[in-house]
């Protein structure tokens, strides 16, 4: 049998338009998940390691809570599950206003937090104890240390495993085709579905996923540079 | 202000089964330069950061400038901004450059104006010899260098207690000197010191008294002169022999 390559179904018809819109909807889903999860990363991970106690432990709850159920078990828990608890007004509202994308936010930030939280938490156990001790001594709060002194350094330290973590979150976005968020993996199955042209759907999905995942990377190490501690971390970089 | 600058009364303090202070009665006069030296664990360390409440104690008290450290719900942020500390890593601020190190207690603590706090920040680097390097990151300058800056960045907050934690411990041989300068001059100017160091130079030229402690104790303490010249107990002859042999 001889498959007959047909490229053009890409760009004739609706394929493409289909495949436009689903990498906007992986864009959207995506920028709004990472956004909640790097939120709740750092909430989670500096709580962690806090000196009181029910804070830490709230954290470590969070944190092994989430990151040790199935993604897609999550989606469908915010999907299937979530919505009948609302009042029958909320529930309405909901889905006519893309219930499904907002759960899949949901479910793919809070996952992902809780990854992120542990490579923050990482970051801030590699400062010494004394820089710490140091803020303290000169009168600012425990609130204002992390947030002027302890996250900023943490954070850049750790572009590199956050930058693993935002590929993943790209990747795993993918999963949202489950509770049917048309995102670009559905629009790719799409395009195979009405062309019958598997090769060529799923060449352009790929290619597009992985531009986008190269781009992402791209944009962190200059991140990383820009913001590089002078004397520490510089030298990598600029070689 | 002529008084008790630092008062340690009856002060014990444990870590896990460890005594590492016990019965502590101390006191430090205002304007008061005082050097504490001990061997390695003795507990000096301990005791200057009970003062600024890094350190808990389980018993007894301790008054800073008027201020109990016990006392339920005290202001610890305000009791620090009166205490400076400098620490024998440096613990400059790597993301910041000097002049940012300097100026953010004075500008996030005690909301002064960032004009004023560069103005602050600029005259104190000139006071520790190094205005030049303003706008270095603290990786760029010498463990001297960075060591002024630490000063400087704890005398932007004009306390009224400086605390040492062997300040120049981690330093080149070279550098050592450049520091207890900036210090020398600190004490001339009538600042209350607490000094943990091993310099007994320095301890000879600019220090009130010195005090010995082991094993949580202070075991000795009398003006340097007496000190040096005829230590009354055993340890303190120990101790100064080998310190001093060198
Ligand atoms: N956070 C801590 N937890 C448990 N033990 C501690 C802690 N900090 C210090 N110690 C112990 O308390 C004792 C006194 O320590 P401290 O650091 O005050 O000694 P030091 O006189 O400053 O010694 P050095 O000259 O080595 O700095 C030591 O035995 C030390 O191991
Ligand atoms: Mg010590």
């Amino acid at each position: 049998m001889q498959y007959q390559f047909k490229w053009s179904v890409l760009w004739s018809g609706q394929s493409a338009g289909w495949l436009l819109q689903g990498l906007i909807t992986t864009l959207e889903l995506s920028a709004l998940a990472w956004i909640l999860a790097v939120c709740l990363g750092i909430l989670a991970g500096a709580l962690r390691t806090v000196t009181f106690a029910p804070l830490r432990a709230a954290a470590v709850f969070y944190v092994e809570f989430f990151r040790n159920v199935p993604l897609l078990v999550w989606m469908f828990f915010w999907y299937f599950g979530v919505p009948p608890l609302l009042p029958r007004v909320v529930q309405d509202w909901l889905f006519n206003h893309g219930a499904e994308f907002w759960a899949a936010v949901i479910a793919l930030g809070v996952y992902t937090g809780a990854r992120m939280s542990e490579v923050i938490r990482a970051g801030i156990l590699s400062i010494p104890r004394t820089q710490f001790e140091a803020s303290l001594a000169m009168g600012l709060t425990v609130g204002q240390a992390y947030r002027l002194i302890i996250l900023p350094i943490a954070l850049r330290l750790i572009v590199p495993p956050m930058t693993n973590e935002s590929l993943n979150l790209l990747k795993n976005s993918s999963v949202a085709l489950t509770i049917s968020v048309a995102e670009l993996t559905f629009q790719t199955r799409q395009v195979e579905t009405y062309t019958a042209k598997a090769i060529e759907a799923l060449t352009a999905g790929t290619l597009i996923y992985l531009v986008l995942c190269l781009g992402i990377a791209t944009v962190m190490s200059r991140l990383e540079r820009r913001f590089a501690i002078p004397g520490l971390i510089a030298r990598v970089g600029a070689g | 202000m002529n008084g008790q600058a630092i008062e340690f009364k009856r002060v014990n303090k444990w870590f896990g089964k460890l005594h590492v202070l016990r019965d502590i009665d101390l006191s430090i006069a205002s304007g008061e330069v005082v050097v504490v030296c001990g061997p390695s664990g003795s507990g000096k360390s301990t005791l200057i950061r009970c003062v600024n409440v890094l350190e808990r104690i389980q018993q007894g008290d301790i008054v800073v400038l008027g201020q109990s450290v016990t006392v339920p719900g005290l202001n610890l942020a305000k009791l620090r901004t009166r205490v400076g500390m400098v620490f024998q890593q440096f613990n400059l601020f790597a993301h910041m450059t000097v002049l940012q190190n300097i100026m953010l207690a004075p500008m996030r603590v005690k909301r002064v104006s960032r004009d004023e706090a560069e103005r602050t920040a600029r005259a104190l680097l000139e006071r520790v010899g190094i205005p030049h390097r303003a706008d270095s990151y603290p990786a760029n300058l010498s463990g001297g260098q960075q060591q002024r800056v630490a000063i400087a960045r704890a005398l932007a907050m004009q306390p009224d207690v400086m605390l040492f934690d062997e300040p120049t411990s981690a330093l080149d041989p070279e550098m050592i000197n450049e520091v207890l300068e900036v210090m020398t001059d600190l004490a001339r100017d009538g600042m209350t010191m607490m000094c943990v160091t091993h310099e007994m130079g320095f301890a000879r030229r600019v220090a009130h008294r010195v005090i010995f402690m082991d094993e949580g104790q202070v075991i000795e303490q009398s003006e340097p002169e007496a000190f040096f010249a005829a230590p009354k107990s055993d340890r303190t002859k120990q101790f100064l022999s080998k310190i001093l042999s060198h």
